[in-house]
């Protein structure tokens, strides 16, 4: 079983390689990571407004739809993210608006198509980074969403391998690891979840030094569990 | 070899031997230089050879009464150590010469290789790093100092203290942080039992020294000033099982962008983010530093103060407003100040002077204990501090104005409270430490500070130095012991 999967998410990311690409789409980055048994809000690919339909009334609404593009990083910066979504008419309206927008902003972006994912309910918003460092090698990086890694940099390194004691401390070394504890009546964030998910990156890029660069982000963190809500993964 | 092999085991025999002559041979000592590789050498209890081959030079070495070879291939015997001070143009003829003599290793002093950024020198560096890594020739720099043997008088300052043995070993990418921590520490009560200074490291890398120094029985905790590393994951699992064993102390150097800079043209190697490289620490269990100062502090509070149980100080100053300094000192490091058991409060009320004074935590003691010369008085407030459960460890103020006045009727009066204060920490199972500011008697409490680290009592400058080094000696306890 174990091997099944390492074998399928090689493919996926030996295929990327194999077509020159060095950016897995969020689609296959997701589906990379979930193999990897990494938990995130699975995206389909829609390549029409019925093909996104089916998907949404298969998994439920609302949703979320995005563009999927190799050439296009930040899909929000050319309009190409729908967010809550609610109903088959609204999906097929976003579908052709995301397109159009996309088209005219970056006509020479490939587009193969439109990922559909069903709308997380709102978490506390974690992100999980991995990058190269030129000394240690792959380092994984966590924060606390928006303002506290943007502005405030409040964000915690260890060099893969990650052992339980680096996770643990990586995430209550935060300043603001308040905020995940729980504050002002808001519930807190499944620690050992959190923790569980950073161990698990640690593993996965440990075992395909391939990976370049690797961002889930966000990261919605519940009493109960986590999710990656959007991921990217880069080859070397 | 050495520096991609993972703990290859021969290189730390063949270190030992190096770390430890019986011989030692220095190549391309000169006049202009005073000598001073010999000079430095003169300590040294193991046999000593020069080589040169210039006649000027070669009378002023025999008239120290150092036999001098016309080549190191010459010299009768085997060589464990070999200091070599030979011109750039010249160094990898000598180091072929330690290739064929099969020395124990060669520490390269010459500089003005890839640190200049000159394709020339860069070549130079290949050349000899070629040379030695294909004969398996232990290579230590080069642009270094090389080994500080302090028990065997191997010595690479004039300065530096020989004869009896240390239990600190620094490894330093610097040669100036290397005898200055070997100075400095002394000062304060810290004796090496073994230093390198490894300039470019372009065969031995930190990894190695560390590896060496986490094995050597003589060592107890290691401290490191590091710039760059070539072998990044490396050089982590080195310090992460080194830090298994003994306390490691890890001084950076470089942190800011232009200090990365400068660490360039120093030893050529690359900085990494600083962020990165703390987390890095982090995971090896490791303490950090960022001057030498806190470097010596730290290594103080670890060598001295003792393993405490938990992070609750016990604070013991002389007036009402070092009582408040104290207190914001520890806390602000993290460590807790809490109120003492009731039994504590029972006993001190039986005796505490408490005009002016009071006794909560910080003990306001001053007026009780007669500034310190009262010692039956200390030695209350000390045992009851020791069965104190809300205590882990003790720091104490010894107030600098007070003692300058009392030793001007009575000198005597210093031995006596380094007494009490030696004979608690000899009695006590919680670590204990000393502060005493110079204030405005640097000799008077440099004296002080100099005879209680002769007892065994860390002995710090500041509440501030004393805190911080107190609380990096406890997290690294923690730490260790699985904790957080």
């Amino acid at each position: 079983m174990a091997s099944a999967t390492r074998r399928s998410t090689s493919n996926l990311i030996a295929q990327a390689k194999s077509t020159g690409r060095t950016i897995l789409t969020e689609v296959e980055s997701k589906r990379v990571l979930q193999e990897a048994g990494i938990p995130v809000v699975a995206a389909e690919l829609a390549g029409t407004p019925e093909e996104a339909i089916r998907v949404a009334r298969k998994n439920g609404f609302p949703v979320a739809l995005k563009i999927v593009s190799p050439e296009i990083p930040h899909k929000s910066d050319v309009g190409g993210v729908k967010l809550g979504l609610a109903s088959e008419a609204e999906v097929a309206a976003a579908f052709q608006e995301i397109i159009t927008a996309v088209k005219q902003r970056q006509p020479n972006a490939n587009i193969e198509g439109v990922s559909v994912q069903k709308m997380a309910p709102d978490g506390i918003e974690v992100i999980i980074g991995m990058s190269m460092d030129r000394q240690f090698g792959p380092v994984l990086m966590f924060g606390l969403g928006g303002i506290f890694v943007e502005v405030l940099k409040d964000v915690a390194f260890r060099i893969v391998p990650l052992e339980p004691r680096d996770a643990r401390e990586m995430i209550r070394e935060l300043k603001a690891f308040a905020v995940l504890e729980g504050v002002r009546g808001q519930p807190g964030a499944d620690l050992g979840a959190l923790e569980e998910m950073l161990l698990t990156v640690s593993s996965f890029v440990e075992e395909h030094p391939e990976i370049e660069e690797l961002d889930l982000n966000p990261v919605f963190a519940y009493q109960n569990g986590a999710v990656a809500v959007d991921a990217r993964i880069i080859l070397s | 070899m050495a520096s991609s092999d993972v703990s290859d085991p021969s290189v730390v025999a063949r270190l030992d031997s190096a770390f430890n002559p019986r011989t030692i041979a220095v190549v391309g000592d000169k006049r202009a230089m005073g000598y001073m590789w010999l000079r430095c050498m003169s300590t040294f209890g193991g046999k000593l050879y020069s080589v040169q081959v210039d006649p000027n030079e070669i009378s002023g070495i025999e008239e120290l009464g150092v036999p001098n070879y016309k080549s190191l291939l010459e010299v009768p015997d085997e060589i464990d150590y070999v200091v070599c001070a030979v011109p750039r143009q010249v160094s990898p003829r000598i180091i072929a010469d330690c290739i064929e003599k099969k020395v124990g290793a060669v520490a390269l002093f010459t500089s003005g290789f890839a640190e200049t950024e000159t394709p020339e020198c860069i070549a130079a560096q290949e050349q000899i790093t070629q040379m030695a890594r294909d004969a398996g020739l232990l290579l230590i720099g080069p642009n270094c100092m090389g080994i500080y043997n302090r028990r065997l008088g191997v010595r690479h300052s004039g300065d530096q203290e020989a004869g009896d043995a240390g239990n600190v070993a620094f490894i330093s990418q610097s040669g100036t942080h290397c005898i200055n921590f070997s100075l400095f520490g002394a000062v304060h009560g810290i004796k090496c039992s073994k230093t390198v200074s490894y300039g470019n490291a372009v065969v031995l890398d930190a990894p190695d020294y560390i590896e060496y120094f986490a094995q050597d029985p003589e060592t107890e905790v290691i401290a490191l000033y590091i710039e760059g590393v070539k072998d990044g994951p490396r050089f982590l699992r080195s310090l992460k099982a080194a830090a298994s064993r003994k306390p490691v102390v890890v001084w950076k150097g470089g942190v800011t962008t232009a200090g990365s800079r400068a660490v360039y043209s120093h030893t050529a190697s690359l900085a990494a983010e600083p962020a990165v490289w703390e987390g890095a620490m982090q995971q090896a269990g490791v303490v950090q530093t960022q001057s030498l100062d806190e470097t010596v502090d730290a290594v103080k509070a670890l060598v001295y103060a003792g393993r405490p149980a938990g992070t609750r100080m016990g604070l013991i100053a002389m007036t009402g407003g070092q009582s408040v300094v104290i207190t914001d000192a520890f806390e602000r490091e993290g460590l807790e100040v809490p109120l003492l058991t009731a039994k504590s409060y029972e006993k001190l009320a039986a005796f505490f002077n408490i005009i002016g004074g009071s006794y909560r935590n910080p003990l306001d003691a001053g007026g009780t204990i007669g500034m310190g010369f009262v010692p039956a008085n200390l030695e209350k407030l000390f045992e009851i501090l020791e069965e104190d459960e809300n205590v882990d460890a003790v720091a104490m103020e010894v107030g600098a104005s007070f003692i300058a006045r009392r030793l001007r009727d009575n000198p005597a009066m210093l031995q006596q409270m380094v007494d009490t204060l030696a004979g608690h920490k000899s009695r006590s199972a919680k670590p204990f430490i000393a502060i005493a500011h110079p204030g405005h008697v640097e000799d008077v409490m440099s004296e002080m500070r100099r005879k209680l680290l002769e007892r065994g009592v860390a002995t710090f400058t500041s509440f501030q130095a004393a805190a911080k080094a107190m609380a990096r000696a406890i997290r690294y306890w923690r730490f260790r012991d699985g904790g957080e």
